[in-house]
């Protein structure tokens, strides 16, 4: 009976399949938890991710760290953020250095260095999977589709 | 077959190909990642365009802007679009920064020879504060000095009918900005002062801009999505415009020291206001820029220009739909008819609509094609090189490709 056995690896397929894509994760902010920030707005998170805005509300300087274009992260964080493609932050970005304003945010390769790098620096802000948040960050922005 | 898209002049040709050969390895070499990964205290970043334009007349050449001393006509051609650029920044300590900026273009002495466009140091005394001193861009209007990263913009060169009387790119002094964070909002100042490095060419002779003074500043307010800006400019000229020796050798006609004084951009001051105003959310871009430039000599007309954009993304491709225009005040016609003839050049009067198409085929490369309906009167000298008056009836259409990149 190959045609049984084929739905029922069809079901098994979608029981396995669904669940996974359901409860991906969802991305949230993160800061360095003693830099004294508690929640940021949206438009907090974006000053500081453009480079618009490089201070905290109480002073201290922020330090974003970005992930690199093939982490799938990055499209999520900029695609619920400001509802922007990728070459469009790039593109933002090369404005912003050719023109000698400024350079963008230090890049680093996984969630695992995003936190590393929060963690190390007082300003330090990144985002990450809401499940790989632990204790030494805060979490100040939760991004919402 | 390539060189040929050089066609105008024969000093372009070599280092035209030279441009080429770069822009090439540059393109396959694209493989690598995207803009300043490391961390290290050095980095290394480019841009660049391979242009290809043509228009439907050979009464005036089209140029980008009026630093190039040749445009294209109804030919392909390579040469006002097309560029390459390098930077090199040294991050000395987190607040100090050295820059070195250089770029391969077609210029004022009609030849790709490379210039230092920047070369600055950057250090911010505080996280929103930035101070720089040496050679800077300047930003006479908004996005004035990325204007050659065409990577970084959506249409496949800055409207010309408002960037064409902005010759200039760099100081030699200094700039500080600030941003002010006013609750979710951000209020920001830039102002600089320095002297003017360059050249402009006028017919087969060049315009010496070096030593004029410049001072600038502007107010930038950012509300979420919406970016605003006011900001005023002026620069001092320091030297005539070639005006005599371009009479000599084109009419052989003999300029008068009347009609020279009469005509004198010595000492005279040109000043520029504009306004801007951007939208930038999810898959729109709106802009919607205006300027006012006071000219202070006899020999050039004040203008009035803009333009509004607007873009929307659908996947990887943007079209966009634009519509500029230009119009100067003329001056009369001055002591005499040599002084009228001259007068005559620096007339626009002009509006452009233009539709396109970006898409962005891989990481860091785009692709851009432009279609630019010009309908100007046939008195809208100005902007073009090469002017055939007694034909040129002020309308042409202008087709341009474009492949831009970063790395």
């Amino acid at each position: 009976m190959p045609f049984r056995r084929l739905i029922l690896l069809c079901s098994l397929f979608l029981l396995l399949a669904q669940p996974a894509a359901e409860v991906r994760a969802e991305l949230v902010v993160v800061v360095n938890a003693r830099c004294g920030v508690a929640a940021m707005t949206r438009n907090e998170v974006v000053n500081i991710f453009f480079g618009r805005n490089h201070q905290y509300f109480n002073g201290i300087e922020a330090q974003p760290v970005d992930l690199p274009d093939g982490h799938p992260d990055r499209k999520r964080f900029y695609g619920l953020l400001v509802g922007k493609d990728l070459s469009e932050v790039n593109a933002y970005w090369s404005r912003q250095l050719f023109s000698g304003r400024m350079q963008p945010p230090v890049k680093v390769n996984s969630a695992e260095e995003v936190l590393k790098w929060v963690v190390s620096h007082p300003g330090g802000i990144g985002f990450v999977d809401l499940a790989k948040a632990d204790a030494r960050v805060r979490v100040v922005y939760e991004l919402t589709p | 077959m390539i060189a040929k898209l050089f066609r105008p002049l024969a000093p372009v040709g070599l280092p035209g190909k030279l441009l080429l050969g770069i822009v090439a390895s540059a393109v396959l070499s694209l493989a690598s990642p995207a803009i300043a990964q490391s961390t290290s205290a050095f980095s290394l970043n480019g841009f660049g365009t391979f242009g290809l334009a043509r228009t439907t007349t050979d009464d005036v050449e089209f140029v980008r802007d009026i630093s190039q001393a040749r445009g294209v006509g109804s030919e392909w051609s390579a040469l006002i679009d097309s560029v390459l650029g390098l930077q090199a920044a040294w991050r000395v300590t987190p607040h100090l920064e050295a820059v070195v900026q250089a770029t391969s273009r077609y210029r004022y002495d009609r030849t790709f020879t490379p210039d230092i466009s920047w070369g600055f140091v950057k250090y911010n005394p505080t996280p929103n504060l930035s101070l720089r001193a040496g050679r800077l861009g300047t930003e006479f209007f908004m996005m004035a000095d990325s204007r050659w990263v065409g990577y970084s913009f959506l249409t496949v060169r800055p409207s010309g009918d408002f960037f064409w009387y902005l010759p200039f790119y760099s100081i030699h002094g200094a700039d500080a900005a600030i941003s002010v964070p006013l609750g979710e909002n951000i209020l920001r100042a830039k102002a600089f002062y320095g002297h003017s490095d360059g050249r402009i060419p006028l017919a087969d002779q060049q315009w010496d801009i070096a030593g004029s003074p410049m001072v600038g500043a502007f107010l930038e307010y950012q509300y979420g999505p919406w970016l605003a800006r006011a900001s005023y400019a002026n620069i001092e000229f320091k030297n005539d415009l070639p005006i005599a020796p371009v009479l000599k050798s084109a009419l052989g006609i003999d300029l008068s020291a009347q009609d020279a004084a009469f005509l004198a951009t010595r000492d005279t001051r040109t000043h520029y206001y504009s306004l801007g105003l951007v939208y930038d959310q999810g898959p729109w871009q709106a802009q919607l820029m205006l300027n006012h430039i006071e000219q202070g000599s006899n020999a050039l007309q004040c203008s009035d220009g803009g333009y509004a954009l607007l873009g929307y993304r659908i996947g990887e491709v943007t079209p966009y739909l634009g519509y500029s225009w230009v119009l100067s005040k003329a001056r009369g016609t001055g002591p005499s008819a040599i002084t009228a003839y001259v007068m005559q050049d620096s007339r626009s009067d002009q509006q452009t609509t233009f539709a396109g198409l970006r898409w962005d085929v891989v990481r860091n490369v785009a692709l851009k094609a432009q279609w630019d309906a010009i309908n100007g009167d046939s008195s809208s000298l100005f902007p073009y090189r090469q002017d055939n008056r007694a034909r040129w009836d002020g309308r042409m259409n202008v087709f341009s490709l474009t492949l831009d990149f970063v790395f």
